[in-house]
């Protein structure tokens, strides 16, 4: 008892310090293996009956094969369409309808393959065949049966994201509710069903017409990834590439959903008024029967050394937007806590230099933020700054602007006060996100999975103190070199080249 | 105990023990699934006095981490406006913080509060403002020091001024840029009407005629003691916060008259197909509506009821249709829009393919239609129900949502238990409700509808909705098109 009262007592003392920050909340943790690799980290918190489920499955659109880019983010669509039991209203008709829609898309593909000497005519029937055979399949469905049921037992926050490293399913019920996602959230992994998939690749479609071929910025941020990556997937929109989507096909899915649901390469966390010793005997029945399988497999495509700058200019008749990015390594790099550091030194709040200098004094932007790690982290990616310039002034000024930023930080060791700041900072971060179940368990399978141990949550801090002054330095000397900047930039498309020769940098621009 | 000997088990990890191979047991299907019921709800007790300068303070202790935050709601609004000086209200919220107080520059502030982690933040929207502070236990002195300076001294300097200006002339210039903006924008002042304070909007002339001299008069005339609520949160003693706070606020004694009434919603149609021309897009951002109503309607929880069925979730009938069925929207929804003080705005929203634009709007007529004419079924009632009563305790899931909701319930005169009436008219919903509230307060005749996208790529003319089609004029007084 003695240690446990010690620990309240540190934790109200000033300038906590990580170690005890974790030893406190490593109290509340249990975390056990499935015989098939499955890994569950329970964080207890009881102060009110409710609980919040992170599945965080380490495959994402990276994974997607060639030419089937946006298939990681179509099964995780389908992941919503039920199960063999949730869904439907004659499972052995409906997948016998299943079945004949792939038949019938077989035979259409098979037709469209010939190319020129395809019939119009067989075509046209093969393509009515198939409309045929989704609309008998459709006839089977309940539809949206398995989202009802987690919002007509109370769940909230319910939804599922696909990023470029991992995909991830959430949600929250009111604590007395716990088996219930524990029966539909192994179901729908142990049994996927692949219904309604051809509606929803149109929903899909329409998700991508949104996000970016409607938004100027996601049009921007698309083509600036495209240029920065020549070789690593990163280059590929984490939603696929228009004409991919357009085409993929249930068997896509199946091959996806073979090699990477594999229980080894997914980690779920669940937070709140949880028993631990329920939620492992829970864990066994429910999760126990899904069959171990070999992890997937590594990723071996690296980017290669990038030959010079590079620069791609999107037009849009928006006002402008600028990003500029640098290579860095990837988040287990032993510089990773100083490009934290150098972030929240550009951007942290109203004392970041970016903010400082082309907000406030310069007044050329209407905001200027820097991203520590971009488009993700497991692989090499990005230092990204992004810039909106003010009314009437260019994208060349904020350029020159930030060039000045930059040179700041290579030419003089920050002082101690601004580290001081970030460090004070990213420690009070840490204890402000612990505040809430689903922020909580999306923290500590994102630590999991990125570094094996969700401790990294906290120990993390440990590496923050640790960076100098001189590491900042060196960093911005080292990364934010011509040779691997990518600059891209929204442009009326009318204007004529940017002033000041800035095109000549085309020795790197994509063609 | 049983805490402590959880943590020694964490310690000595759990996987490493082998689990016994357990006797696989049947996978139930879902109905066979049988809860226990709810724990109960610790509803915690919320201190509440008035200082002696008028101030209304809520105190809640929350002990979980050691940090602290406050928020001082202030009656005051946008829509107290001047017409030709729109944005006033805007700027003083913003300039209260970034102008630095009488003692300190705005720049310092930034510096002293970011170098303990801490923070002081203010705002004016429509309907409030707020200055809201959050810091670690360990600097609650400093936070609450800084937090008195900004909201009772604040400096509203010239420089700051001026970069608020140019923040909104910016924000302004690009208020074209996102079309799913524009559609939401231009439904609701169209809705509420462009030539009062609940439709009309900010421009670059009306920012710059805003001065220093006026900022303060705003100020003065809103920020007084009497008016101001102030809740506070987190790891404190309540008994030592209050003495704290009434000694902090004992120099502030400002009087005012009584802020009057925000101006009442003028009841209007304005029934149509509005049209703005976006070039740049692949879809068609679309806003279908009318005015909604107040949270205190004796018929909000049927509305509220009626519009989650018709589209409010993966469930509902337009999610079920036009997504789901039609594949033609990721994103489509209904809200019967209810505000605490004024209608808000009943609206169907979501996006399609330029080419689907009529047919996904004349989907959605359909559905309001069939709304009103029919009931809907027991199985859609009950799933709407059961959605609103049994996600009702996350409503309660953190001590901080329990006082931001009685702040909201006091400021606007609503009783403490409004939440749990409205969970006692929510049960008791018929589907004769359901019909009766759509064909009473639905009027799909009168609906604006507010299109933004590419016509020339409709697959087929608006016209043929038979609706009278007018355009938006998009253009931005002040920016070079």
């Amino acid at each position: 008892m003695s240690r446990l009262r010690l620990f309240v007592v540190l934790l109200l003392l000033p300038g906590l310090l990580p170690a005890q920050i974790l030893k406190e909340f490593e109290k509340k943790v249990t975390e056990f293996t499935l015989p098939n690799g499955l890994h569950f980290i329970i964080a207890e918190r009881h102060e009110a009956p409710v609980v919040s489920f992170h599945t965080y499955v380490n495959a994402g659109s990276v994974d997607d094969p060639s030419g089937a880019t946006g298939i990681a983010h179509m099964f995780e669509h389908m992941a919503f369409k039920g199960t063999e039991s949730i869904g439907t209203t004659n499972w052995p008709e409906e997948r016998k309808a299943l079945d004949a829609i792939e038949a019938a898309y077989d035979r259409l593909d098979a037709e469209q393959a010939k190319g020129p000497r395809a019939n119009s005519a067989q075509l046209s029937l093969l393509s009515n065949q198939l409309q045929a055979a989704i609309e008998k399949a459709e006839s089977y469905v309940v539809p949206n049966e398995y989202p009802r049921i987690i919002e007509e037992n109370g769940g909230v926050g319910m939804n599922a994201s696909t990023g470029y490293d991992a995909t991830q399913y959430f949600y929250s019920l009111p604590s007395n509710r716990i088996e219930l996602w524990y029966l539909l959230e192994s179901q729908r992994f142990l049994h996927p069903v692949f219904r309604e998939f051809y509606k929803e690749r149109d929903v899909v479609q329409e998700e991508n017409r949104m996000r970016v071929e409607s938004s100027p910025q996601g049009k921007l941020i698309e083509d600036f990834v495209a240029t920065a990556f020549a070789a690593h997937p990163y280059r590929n929109p984490p939603g696929g590439w228009p004409s991919d989507v357009a085409n993929l096909r249930v068997r896509d899915a199946q091959a996806f959903y073979a090699k990477y649901y594999a229980p080894a390469n997914i980690v779920i966390a669940i937070v709140g008024d949880v028993n631990p010793a329920e939620a492992r005997r829970l864990a066994d029945r429910y999760f126990g029967p899904l069959p171990k399988r070999p992890a997937p497999p590594l990723l071996h495509t690296l980017e290669p050394p990038q030959p010079g700058p590079k620069t791609a200019v999107v037009y849009s008749p928006s006002q402008p937007l600028l990003v500029v990015g640098y290579k860095r390594p990837d988040e287990r790099d032993k510089d990773d806590p100083v490009f934290d550091i150098v972030s929240e030194i550009l951007s942290g709040g109203r004392t970041g230099l970016l903010y400082r200098s082309l907000v406030q004094e310069k007044q050329v932007a209407l905001e200027a933020e820097a991203a520590d790690t971009f488009p993700d982290g497991k692989y090499p990616n990005l230092f990204l700054l992004f810039v909106a310039p003010a009314l009437g002034h260019s994208v060349e000024e904020n350029r020159k602007a930030l060039g000045e930023v930059l040179d700041q930080l290579r030419a003089r060791p920050v002082d101690e006060q601004t580290l001081h700041r970030v460090k004070t900072k990213a420690r009070a971060d840490v204890i402000r996100r612990l505040d809430n179940n689903a922020g909580i368990a999306a923290l500590l399978t994102a630590n999991y999975a990125a570094y094996g141990d969700w401790r990294k949550l906290f120990t993390s801090l440990d590496d923050l103190d640790k960076v100098t002054a001189a590491d900042v330095q060196r960093v911005a000397r080292k990364y934010f070199v011509a040779p691997s900047e990518t600059i891209a930039y929204t442009q009326a498309p009318t204007a004529p080249a940017q002033e000041n020769g800035q095109a000549a940098t085309a020795a790197g621009a994509r063609q | 105990m049983t805490r402590f000997a959880i943590a020694l088990m964490a310690a000595a990890p759990l996987f490493a023990q082998a689990p016994k191979p357990a006797v696989q047991l049947p996978i139930p299907t879902v109905s066979e699934l049988k809860f226990p019921p709810l724990k109960p709800v610790q509803i915690p007790s919320v201190e509440t006095v008035t200082l002696p300068n008028g101030m209304k303070v809520f105190l809640l202790e929350d002990h979980e981490l050691p940090v602290i935050d406050g928020i001082a709601r202030i009656r005051t609004g946008n829509l107290f406006d001047p017409p030709d000086k729109i944005g006033l209200a805007t700027i003083t919220g913003m300039t209260m913080r970034t102008g630095g107080t009488r003692a300190k520059e705005g720049d310092q502030l930034d510096r002293d509060l970011e170098n303990i982690a801490a923070s002081v933040e203010s705002t004016i929207d429509e309907t409030s403002g707020t200055v809201s502070f959050s810091a670690l236990k360990e600097n609650t002195d400093a936070v609450l020091a800084a937090f008195h300076d900004v909201l009772t001294q604040p400096g509203f300097r010239e420089d700051k001024i001026e970069l608020a200006k140019n923040e909104l002339r910016g924000s302004i210039a690009r208020r074209n840029d996102d079309a799913h903006g524009i559609a939401e924008r231009e439904f609701a002042n169209i809705v509420y009407g462009r030539d009062n304070p609940y439709g009309w909007q900010l421009e670059i002339p009306t920012v710059n005629r805003i001065t220093r001299a006026d900022i303060v008069a705003f100020y003065q005339r809103y920020f007084f003691p009497a008016n101001v609520m102030l809740a506070v949160w987190g790891d404190f003693n309540a008994a030592d916060m209050k003495a704290k706070l009434t000694q902090l606020f004992a120099d502030w004694s400002v009087t005012q008259p009584p802020v009057p009434a925000f101006p009442p919603v003028r009841q209007a149609a304005h029934p149509g197909i509005y049209v703005g021309v976006k070039p740049d897009v692949a879809q068609t951002f679309f806003v279908l509506g009318q005015l909604g109503g107040v949270l205190r309607d004796k018929d909000y929880a049927a509305l509220d009821v009626m519009s989650d069925i018709l589209g409010g979730g993966f469930r509902s009938r337009l999610f079920q249709r036009v997504r789901t069925r039609m594949g033609d929207a990721y994103e489509i929804e209904a809200d019967w829009g209810a505000n605490y003080d004024h209608p808000g705005l009943f609206r169907i929203a979501g996006s399609t393919k330029s080419a689907s634009t009529v047919e996904t709007i004349r989907a959605i007529r359909e559905e309001v239609e069939r709304i009103r004419t029919s009931e809907v079924t027991d199985s859609e009632l009950n799933t709407a129900k059961q959605t609103v009563l049994n996600s009702l305790v996350f409503a309660f899931d953190t001590k901080s949502k329990t006082l931001g909701r009685l702040l909201t319930y006091e400021y606007f005169g609503y009783p403490k238990d409004f939440i749990a009436q409205y969970q006692k008219a929510v049960a008791a919903v018929t589907k004769a409700d359901v019909l009766r509230v759509a064909k009473e307060r639905l009027n799909p005749d009168n609906f604006t509808i507010v299109a933004v996208g590419n016509p020339k790529d409709f697959a087929q003319p608006l016209d043929t909705l038979k609706i009278p089609v007018k355009d938006i004029d998009l253009t931005i007084p002040g920016v070079p098109r």
